[in-house]
């Protein structure tokens, strides 16, 4: 588990960095919410329409009567719908004004039987204002005129109308015309020969029109004439020759022969109509549908007035781009994949028809469906009821589009906000997470700043971060008191020795003076082995307590020291001289160079320094090998190494070698504090050089290689002290 | 008639050592605890010699300031410091308040009696030929050493050197030529805790008095790892 431990937290700005990404749940629960709400709203929606539709329903419980205005069984007659028409129309032929394609498709056709198919036509049958439109299209090449000889008015083309009037009278109207343009209606006898009064009806109104295959005409009359139960039926009579004039096809809407001769006019129910007709509200549609299926009435739209269409594009941008992320944001937040409203599997017309029969065999339905295209609609349908039978329905459906463009722009809105709030919480981290790692970076680096590596106080005190009023502040201010107390603390650590001697000093000095009055006033103890050795014990004690004021008074007096620039190599070699006669009993090789070699230096340091260098070796050296002292030059500076066979160094010594009261002697060396090689460290580096200890590469023995900075060559040589060799 | 010696030391124990064993040498002594005292007793009686405890009580300096006072009313007054520490050696070198000599701490009594001693007879043979050289002055080159006035001359000039300085110079240039070795240097200070570093330190003062005088000064060699020696 090692590795563990070695890992390390990441830095303040990613952590900074990854708290932030939580902020992405923000947006994430907000969606979630938004889903859940429209689901909310809908459901909502369907309850509030199904309870609409129930209401209607109510309105219409038990009003069979409203129903049975019809026939409940149709099979005895052919039912002609008539369609209601949304706008004017114009009697001119054209069937453009009927409305969209759609209703036009609904045209019922009638073939004449005929191979050529001259006499067949088709019928568009739509109700206005009380008024039942009819449009004709017939299949006819020859177009024959009537001719205001005959008397008869079934000699040339024409369209005959019959029904039962509202005073239950058979009505047969003939509908004749002599040119191109108005359609003059005339009561007709039984026979259809002559016209029953001299006088046309005015109460029907056409107009012919002739195209590439026959003829069309478009008609109106008065539903009140049909009567209330409005049968009907309309018959195309062709005639193809102008001479004889005799009728080629009578092509009729009439149920098959045998059959009552009449069709079934099919209208909206006007009572049912009148009352759903004040329920109707904004983008809202509701029908009413009886057993058979038939739509008895309709009120509303389910189109919404769209203006806020020029408001929806200066976003349009953002909802493309909206749109295409979407999917994505969709399937992190729910898992599930996104499936666009519009083309949602449950969009066919069948599941309106579905919901039709279900409501018919008496269950409410509510359900979500998507007309076209263009958009969504709840429909609810809640049965109408009487004697326990179910009959008829009440379809309410409600274009859902509002609540699904609320829940698109709240959605939008909210992706947007999170955007910009994370950028701007990210932006506001980075700052300051930057700034944070930058404070705690430079407090770091003054705070490291503050001891050097041999562990002394530079300063007692930090300028950094010292004002802060924050955590940081606070961090730096106690740094700060620390360092403080541990100055106060060195202080009192540097005077100690200085401190120590003084109080040493003089008890001591009361010691010896007493000890040498003693010897002196009793004449017999001056030879006492006891007074010899509290006299040596005071000399002891005096030089060691000097040793340690030295060793801590050494940089202060190396501050006093004057340097001047002197021949190391003529040192060296004094130097080593001396020491061979010194210590005869210990070789000395020394490789120095050809040249001068000058530094900068205090002689008598240098001097100093080899002392403790060379006493260390001679300490340590093995008997009989040499001590080499070796001096090399390098572009900046010299290199002095003295090596010696004997122990090696343990690796952990090497750092310490050179500290203060560092000594890897062992307890029978008394006299050694560990302050040679430390002062070796201190002079070494006053002289702008440095000191380290080596082991020999072979491992027989170790090398302490003092380096220090080259001096160029004195003017005069001569003011050296030294001893010209 | 007893010389007349004043002794300024703050410590009671260490002041009643000094005094009991210099009125043993036969000496007149009076003996002080602080500056004040001092003043007070040295105005009634000019002593013939005076020695100096730096540090009293806590005037670190009193002992300097002391000396400055009593050299302004008699210049030629002999001064021994009691010292503690080679830097308090370059101040007293440093500050020419015209000590004559001083000792470092632990004190040997006898070391402390022989300076006296000598110090007096100094004065005496200073007093009574002020101007003229000494017969028994020694001439080494350029250097002229008189040890009975403890006088010195490079080229004819005055070196003023202290009572431990003048020793170790005698030594030096006892055979010029030859080096001196440390412990040899150590033995003419009369001084009982000697390093290498205090000898360094009185002959780094020693050459700076000489080159004061003569710029081209160069007779002192270091001999390292060994001592110093002589040549011309």
């Amino acid at each position: 588990m090692s590795w563990f431990s070695n890992i390390r937290g990441p830095r303040i700005g990613t952590k900074l960095m990854l708290l932030g990404v939580t902020l992405l749940l923000i947006p994430l629960f907000s969606y979630r919410q938004l889903i859940e709400m429209e689901r909310l709203l809908i459901q909502g929606q369907s309850h509030a329409q199904l309870l609409t539709a129930e209401g209607i329903s109510t309105l219409f419980n038990g009003r069979d009567d409203l129903f049975n205005d019809l026939p409940v069984a149709s099979e005895d007659f052919e039912s002609l719908f008539a369609q209601p028409l949304e706008s004017a129309v114009r009697l001119d032929g054209d069937v453009q004004d009927w409305g969209d394609e759609d209703s036009l498709r609904q045209a019922l056709s009638f073939n004449s039987g005929d191979a050529s198919g001259d006499g067949s036509f088709e019928l568009l049958l739509g109700e206005r204002g009380g008024q039942l439109y009819v449009w004709l299209n017939v299949t006819d090449p020859d177009v024959v005129f009537r001719n205001t000889e005959y008397l008869r008015l079934d000699r040339s083309d024409h369209v005959r109308l019959s029904f039962i009037q509202a005073d239950g009278e058979d009505g047969n109207v003939s509908l004749v015309f002599q040119e191109i343009g108005v359609v003059t209606a005339y009561l007709m006898d039984a026979e259809w020969q002559f016209a029953a009064a001299g006088t046309p009806d005015n109460r029907f109104q056409g107009h012919i029109e002739p195209n590439d295959t026959g003829w069309s005409m478009e008609f109106r009359l008065p539903l009140d004439a049909l009567g209330s139960r409005r049968y009907f039926g309309i018959s195309v009579v062709d005639v193809d020759d102008d001479q004889t004039r005799e009728i080629i096809h009578n092509v009729q809407t009439l149920p098959t022969a045998g059959k009552e001769s009449f069709n079934l006019v099919v209208l909206r129910s006007p009572q049912v109509r009148n009352i759903i007709e004040g329920l109707g509200y904004s983008g809202a549609r509701i029908l009413v549908i009886d057993a058979q299926k038939r739509v008895r009435a309709e009120t509303g739209t389910h189109l919404i007035a769209n203006e806020e269409n020029g408001a929806t594009e200066s976003v349009d941008t953002l909802g493309e781009w909206f749109d295409t992320v979407r999917p994505y944001i969709h399937e992190a937040v729910t898992g599930e994949s996104w499936v666009p409203p519009r083309s949602r599997p449950e969009e066919s017309g069948a599941t309106a028809d579905q919901a039709i029969d279900s409501s018919l065999t008496g269950d409410p339905i509510a359900l979500r469906r998507s007309v076209g295209d263009t958009f969504e609609i709840i429909m609810a349908a809640h049965p109408i009821v009487s004697r326990d039978e179910v009959i008829g329905t009440v379809v309410v459906e409600q274009n859902i589009d509002e609540i699904l463009s609320f829940q698109r722009s709240a959605l939008e809105q909210v992706i947007l906000l999170s955007i910009v709030s994370l950028f701007a919480v990210f932006i506001a981290l980075l700052g300051f997470a930057g700034r944070l790692a930058w404070r705690i970076r430079n407090l770091r680096r003054e705070a490291s700043a503050a001891i050097d590596q041999h562990g002394r106080l530079r300063t007692s005190t930090l300028r950094n971060e010292i004002k802060a009023g924050d955590e940081l502040g606070d961090l730096a201010r106690s740094v700060s008191n620390m360092l403080s107390k541990l100055h106060q603390h060195n202080q009192f650590l540097e005077n100690m020795p200085r401190t120590l001697r003084h109080e040493i000093n003089n008890p001591l000095n009361t010691l010896s003076t007493s000890l040498q009055n003693l010897a002196e006033e009793n004449p017999e103890v001056r030879d006492s082995k006891y007074l010899e050795s509290a006299k040596r014990g005071v000399i002891r004690i005096g030089s060691i307590v000097q040793n340690l004021a030295d060793a801590a008074n050494l940089e202060e007096a190396l501050e006093a020291e004057e340097l001047e620039v002197v021949d190391i190599q003529q040192l060296l070699a004094n130097y080593i001289a001396n020491c061979q006669q010194a210590n005869s009993d210990v070789g000395f090789v020394f490789r120095g160079t050809q040249h001068p070699v000058y530094a900068m230096v205090s002689d008598f340091r240098i001097e100093q320094l080899l002392d403790k260098i060379i006493d260390n070796a001679i300490d340590f050296h093995r008997a009989d090998s040499p001590i080499t002292v070796q001096l090399n030059t390098h572009r900046s500076y010299l290199q002095i190494t003295v090596a010696n066979r004997g122990p090696v160094f343990a690796i952990d010594a090497q750092k310490s070698l050179f500290d203060s009261m560092v000594s890897h002697r062992g307890p029978q060396n008394r006299l050694h504090f560990g302050l040679g090689l430390y002062v070796v460290r201190i002079i070494a580096e006053y002289h702008g050089g440095f000191v380290r200890a080596m082991n020999l590469t072979d491992g027989s023995g170790v090398a302490i290689v003092v380096q220090l900075p080259l001096a160029d060559a004195p003017s005069n040589v001569s003011s050296s002290h030294a001893v010209a060799n | 008639m007893a010389k007349h010696i004043a002794i300024v030391e703050d410590d009671p124990d260490q002041r009643a050592n000094y005094r009991d064993a210099i009125t043993m040498k036969g000496y007149d002594v009076a003996a002080y605890g602080s500056r004040e005292e001092a003043m007070e007793g040295i105005e009634g009686q000019m002593p013939d010699l005076v020695i100096l405890d730096i540090i009293l009580g806590d005037e670190v300096d009193a002992g300097f300031q002391l000396c400055r006072e009593l050299l302004t009313k008699s210049p030629s007054l002999p001064v021994i410091f009691l010292t503690e520490r080679i830097n308090e050696i370059d101040k007293i070198s440093g500050l020419r308040l015209g000590a004559w000599d001083y000792l470092p701490k632990p004190i040997s009594l006898d070391y402390l009696a022989e300076r006296i001693s000598s110090l007096l007879r100094i004065n005496e043979v200073r007093s009574e030929n002020p101007e003229e050289e000494s017969p028994t002055a020694r001439h080494i080159g350029e250097l002229t050493l008189d040890q009975e006035a403890l006088l010195a001359s490079w080229k004819g000039e005055r070196i003023d050197l202290s009572g431990t300085e003048f020793r170790m110079l005698a030594k030096l240039v006892r055979m010029p030529g030859h080096a001196v070795s440390y412990e040899t240097l150590m033995n003419a200070t009369m001084q009982s805790l000697v390093t290498n570093n205090t000898i360094n330190t009185h002959m780094r003062n020693i050459r700076k008095k000489f080159e004061k005088v003569d710029g081209e000064f160069a007779c002192i060699k270091s001999e390292y790892g060994f001592g110093y020696r002589w040549s011309e």
